[in-house]
C-alpha cells in the first residue's frame, strides 16, 4: 500500500524576470559597479575597474554604493545606472 | 475532498511514511529532523480550516516577488506536525514577515543568522494549547513547537533558504528550527502585546521579528522595580557592545516572579520601558573592553549609542513559569534593519 505525498516547494512562479542578453563585448562600453556597502567590496572592485579598463578596454566606468548592506538597492540608484551597457554587483563581507 | 484536486503541487508515490520521510530528507525539504508526510488529504484538511483556496496567495517576498500561496503553507505546516487549527497561525506569521518592515530576504540571507521569532497573542493560544508558562522559550506544546517549525520549513523549501546558499548564516542558532512564544495573557496584569501595538482587544495576532537567540538573566535578590530591571539593561547593553550595538526592537520576556514584584510597585509595562529606554545606553569607549578597539577609536569615546529610539520598540511579553527570577532580552538581528510586525490572525483590522 503506498501514499502520496506532495512537493513542499515553490516549482510554480509566475515569469517575473527574464536575463538579460550578454555584451557581446566590453571595450568601448558604460559599465556600472554596485558596492553592496560591506569593507572589502571596494579593494574588489577597485581590481575590477582595473581589469576592465586594461584588459578588456572598457569605456565609461560607473561606481556606486548601495546605502543598505541587508537591502536592495533603491530604485533612484538603479535609475541612475539604466543608462549602462552592463552592471556588475558584487557583495563583500 | 474536493480541495485534494486542486492542488497544484507535484506529486510522488512512496512506499509509506517512513520512505516519505526518507526521501524528504534526501531532496533537502527538511531541517534534518523527519516530517509528517503531506498527502493530498492532510494539506486539504488544513486548507480547509484555514479557509483559503490552495492557488491563494498568503504573502509575497519582495524582494524576488515570490508569491506565497495558501497551498505552499499548508504543505509545510503539515510536514512541521502542525494541526489544522495550528495553520492560520502560520499563515499570519507569513504574511507578517513578508511585509517590508520586516526584511525577510536580508535577515534570512544574512551572515547574522537571525531565526523568525513568533509570538502569540489572544484567545487562538488557549483554543489550540499554546503554552506560555513552563519552559515557555522551548517545549512543551505541540502548537509552539510546530507552528515555530513550520515557517522555518517555509523559508528552507519555498524561498530556498538553505545553509551555503542563500542563507549564508555563520552560526545561525536553535531558534531556526522552532521559534514560537506565546504570551501568558491569563497570568499577567499587563496589556498584551498585541493589543498594545494596535490590535484589538480579543482579536488573536502574531507579532515576528528577525531575532537572535534569547539571552538569559537572573535576579532573585531584589524587590525593587529599578535594581531589577537593571539586571535587563545590563544584558541590553553587553548585546550592544559584544554583538551589535544598533538600535532596534528587543523582545523581553519577562517571568511572574518578576512580574509579581513589577506589579506590586504599581509598574506596568510602559514604565519598564521608559526605564530600559533610559539605562540600555553605552558610550562608544565602552567597545574597548570588548575587544572592538579598532571601531572605538573611529569616534568620539564619550558618545552615547541608546538600544531603543523610542520606549515603544522595547517589546514586553508575560510568559515563562511560575517559579525562578529567570528573564530573558532577545535582540534584534540587525538593529532596525528588520523591524517587528504585528498582524491579526484570521482577521483584517485595517478594512
Amino acid at each position: 500500500m503506498s501514499i502520496v505525498v506532495l512537493d513542499p516547494t515553490l516549482a510554480y512562479q509566475p515569469p517575473a524576470a527574464r536575463l538579460a542578453p550578454r555584451l557581446p563585448e566590453i571595450a568601448g562600453r558604460t559599465i556600472a559597479l554596485l558596492d553592496n556597502g560591506k569593507k572589502n567590496v571596494a579593494p574588489f572592485l577597485d581590481a575590477v575597474e582595473a581589469l576592465l579598463r586594461e584588459r578588456y578596454g572598457a569605456g565609461e566606468i560607473i561606481r556606486a554604493r548601495k546605502p543598505n548592506q541587508n537591502a536592495p538597492a533603491p530604485p533612484e540608484l538603479i535609475a541612475a545606472l539604466a543608462h549602462a551597457d552592463a552592471a556588475l554587483s558584487a557583495v563583500g563581507d | 475532498m474536493a480541495i485534494a484536486t486542486e492542488l497544484h503541487a507535484r506529486r510522488y508515490e512512496v512506499d509509506d511514511a517512513l520512505a516519505a520521510n526518507e526521501l524528504f530528507q534526501r531532496n533537502g525539504w527538511t531541517d534534518g529532523l523527519p516530517i509528517v508526510p503531506p498527502t493530498p488529504e492532510l494539506v486539504g484538511a488544513a486548507l480547509e480550516w484555514l479557509g483559503l483556496a490552495p492557488d491563494e496567495i498568503v504573502g509575497i517576498e519582495p524582494v524576488r516577488g515570490i508569491a506565497i500561496t495558501a497551498e505552499v503553507v499548508a504543505i509545510n505546516a503539515v510536514m512541521a506536525g502542525c494541526l489544522p487549527s495550528f495553520v492560520p497561525v502560520v499563515a499570519a506569521a507569513i504574511a507578517a514577515m513578508c511585509e517590508e518592515p520586516y526584511l525577510l530576504h536580508g535577515s534570512s540571507a544574512s551572515t547574522g543568522g537571525s531565526a523568525p521569532l513568533i509570538i502569540v497573542n489572544g484567545p487562538i493560544r488557549q483554543e489550540i494549547g499554546m503554552h506560555a508558562s513552563h519552559n515557555a522559550l522551548a517545549n512543551g506544546s505541540r502548537a509552539n513547537a510546530t507552528i515555530g517549525r513550520a515557517v522555518r520549513l517555509l523559508l528552507i523549501n519555498a524561498l530556498g533558504c538553505r545553509p551555503g546558499t542563500l542563507d549564508q548564516s555563520t552560526l545561525g542558532h536553535p531558534g531556526k528550527y522552532t521559534y514560537c512564544l506565546a504570551e501568558d495573557e491569563e497570568h499577567s496584569p499587563w496589556t498584551p502585546l498585541a493589543q498594545e501595538r494596535g490590535i484589538p482587544a480579543g482579536t488573536s495576532a502574531v507579532t515576528v521579528l528577525a531575532a537572535e537567540a534569547p539571552r538569559q538573566i537572573m535576579n532573585e535578590w531584589t524587590e525593587d522595580p529599578e535594581e531589577l530591571l537593571e539586571t535587563y539593561a545590563a544584558e541590553i547593553r553587553a548585546n550592544m557592545l559584544h554583538y551589535s550595538i544598533w538600535p532596534g526592537n528587543y523582545v523581553i520576556v519577562i517571568p511572574k516572579q518578576h512580574r509579581d514584584i513589577l506589579a506590586a510597585a504599581g509598574w506596568g509595562k510602559r514604565a519598564v520601558r521608559e526605564y530600559l529606554y533610559r539605562r540600555a545606553r553605552v558610550r562608544r569607549g565602552d567597545w574597548h573592553a570588548a575587544g572592538k578597539s579598532a571601531i572605538a577609536r573611529r569616534g568620539d569615546p564619550a558618545q552615547e549609542y541608546a538600544a531603543f529610539e523610542t520606549p515603544d520598540d522595547a517589546l514586553i511579553v508575560a510568559a515563562g513559569g511560575p517559579a525562578g527570577g529567570f528573564g530573558a532580552i532577545i535582540p534584534p538581528w540587525l538593529g532596525n534593519r528588520g523591524r517587528a510586525v504585528t498582524r491579526a490572525i484570521g482577521a483584517c483590522v485595517e478594512c
